[in-house]
């Protein structure tokens, strides 16, 4: 399948910002915005909700803690029990600066190997640029052409107050 | 925007019922105290240390939040930052506390006991440090030296609202990276002079560290408390955004976590070594009722703030945010006295006039002094050259 998509070029952030409402305001697809930087308020503004990856990160992170838990208990209780300071086989305190180092582990390093899955940036993934300025000083955001009464030039007229320094029809093949 | 920004009128003002009352907590709290030292010395006097100290905290944590901003020029906070000072404000009248709480050495001390260190050695090895007149010329040293940082700070930032001077910001950075410095050593000097000596065989070099992580994260609470009660009752109600909150939040539960790392490091090389005369510190402090302060020391400080305060919406919610502060200088509240009085209540935890007296007063106080100070500059630093950043602040 392929769909159409309308490749629209700003020169600063505020502008992104400001089309982007607009164009949302007047019901059209954002397909995705680019910028050079990070620009506050523009995921609100694209209407992204907010990003479930904490809960992946709480998910792995109760996952390591419980796992080393288990294996210190298993290890120094039970799989070769050794007798520390007279102090019982199972003391927790013991177990609780390792524990804790290895919820860290798995929430941060998990979190991380979540977010490229998520996104897909996998090793050997090569950059698709949308426009050259993009790594640069330019602010591009990218409409969906949905239906046959998308129409182009009303785009161009809602976008006018905003510095369009260019804008192009492109079909994406996947 | 700047528009109703210039000085008002101490919020309490506008509820006079509320000041009254405030005010006669207060006064019962000091009749409290001052009966107290004469009538059941061994119960008032370290409630009245507890107090002091209490207070003190909150007014350093004010003048520690200013100089961690300007040290890491920081923005965000420029907006909120009269609120930190109006703690800072109060430093004179903590410290005019804490030379009152002097006055109770005799009850608080045993090294201060001629008859005690005579017949104990180790008392006597630490009587070059631990003896009455060096102990009150080290206390107001400490107080001296912070209050001359927290006023040149605050005289600063007011001057700039009149001049729009930049050099001040720069003389205000070189002050705090200052203060940084001087925090770090006399605060641990001043905690186990004050604190750790109440039991003057036992040591914890961690223990001034534990000491200024919960000074910072009960003062964190209390700024933000501040900051939402202003925020509510007007002067800073155009100004302070969620973002505010949501920065204020993210500190508070980073500090509540390293409290808790904190509290465990300590905790576990005593526990580890299993040394009587290291040991002994926890041994008290988990018999009996005991137990139950310990407990509630860890769900108060770290667990309730570090499960409420996880998701982003729970920081940037006021109301929430609010209630786990509270909960925080509770905590806090519970944390010095779990510190200060198993010495003194051996067999476990009592919570009688003598302990509600002296800090019910005590907070009613901070409240008081605090918003008079507010009322006392600007509700913002109007010419800050990062003020436009701080109102336009998105985190």
């Amino acid at each position: 399948m392929s769909r159409r998509l309308l490749v629209n070029v700003f020169q600063s952030d505020q502008d992104i910002l400001n089309a982007t409402k607009a164009a949302r305001e007047n019901g059209y697809t954002i397909v995705d915005a680019y910028t050079p930087y990070a620009v506050h308020g523009l995921d609100k503004a694209m209407g992204i909700r907010p990003t479930r990856i904490g809960w992946i990160c709480l998910g792995l992170g109760l996952l390591g803690a419980a796992a080393k838990l288990w294996f210190q208990i298993w290890t120094s209780a039970f799989d070769w029990p050794v007798n520390v300071g007279g102090k019982p086989l199972t003391s927790l305190p013991a177990f609780v600066p390792v524990t804790f180092e290895v919820t860290v582990l798995f929430a941060g390093v998990g979190t991380v190997v979540a977010f490229f899955l998520v996104s897909r940036l996998l090793p050997g993934k090569r950059p698709k640029v949308v426009y050259e300025g993009v790594t640069n000083d330019k602010f591009v955001l990218v409409l969906a052409e949905e239906d046959a009464s998308f129409d182009v030039e009303k785009v161009e007229k809602l976008f006018a107050p905003f510095h369009m320094v260019k804008m192009e029809e492109r079909v994406e093949e996947d | 925007m700047i528009m109703n920004l210039h000085k008002s009128e101490d919020v309490l003002a506008g509820i006079p019922r509320l000041r009254r009352n405030l005010a006669l907590v207060m006064a019962l709290g000091a009749i409290t105290a001052s009966i107290g030292a004469f009538v059941a010395p061994e119960r008032a006097w370290p409630n009245i240390l507890l107090a002091s100290f209490y207070l003190l905290s909150l007014g350093l944590a004010g003048v520690l939040f200013i100089a961690l901003q300007y040290v890491s020029n920081a923005g965000w906070s420029v907006a909120i930052r009269r609120a930190p000072e109006a703690l800072a404000g109060i430093l004179p009248i903590a410290s005019l506390l804490m030379v009152i709480t002097l006055l109770g050495i005799p009850s608080l001390y045993e090294w201060s006991h001629a008859d005690a260190v005579s017949g104990n050695h180790l008392l006597q090895a630490k009587a070059g440090w631990l003896n009455v007149p060096f102990f009150v010329i080290r206390t107001i040293l400490y107080l001296s030296v912070w209050f001359v940082f927290a006023f040149y700070l605050r005289k600063f930032s007011r001057q700039q609202d009149a001049t729009g001077d930049v050099s001040l910001t720069r003389k205000n950075k070189k002050l705090s990276g200052g203060f940084l410095v001087v925090i770090a050593l006399t605060f641990t000097l001043a905690s186990m002079d004050w604190i750790m000596s109440l039991e003057p065989e036992w040591y914890s070099t961690i223990f001034g560290m534990y000491n200024l992580s919960g000074m910072l994260l009960n003062g964190l609470a209390a700024i933000a408390v501040v900051v939402i009660i202003l925020r509510r009752t007007g002067p800073l109600r155009t100004v302070v955004t969620d973002s505010h909150l949501h920065d204020l939040g993210k500190l508070i539960f980073a500090f509540s976590t390293f409290w808790m790392y904190i509290w465990f490091s300590q905790y576990i090389l005593i526990w580890y070594a299993n040394i009587p005369e290291e040991v002994v510190y926890f041994v008290n402090r988990e018999k009996g009722s005991w137990t139950i302060f310990a407990g509630l020391n860890v769900v108060f400080n770290w667990l309730i703030p570090f499960v409420v305060l996880l998701s982003q919406w729970s920081k940037k919610n006021e109301g929430l945010l609010l209630k786990v502060c509270v909960i925080i200088m509770i905590g806090h509240w519970i944390d010095l006295y779990w510190m200060i009085l198993p010495p003194f209540l051996k067999t476990g935890p009592e919570v009688s006039l003598w302990e509600i007296g002296p800090f019910a007063g005590m907070i009613a106080l901070f409240f008081l002094g605090t918003f008079k100070a507010f009322a006392q500059a600007n509700p913002v630093p109007l010419k800050d050259p990062l003020l436009v950043e701080s109102i336009h602040h998105h985190s």
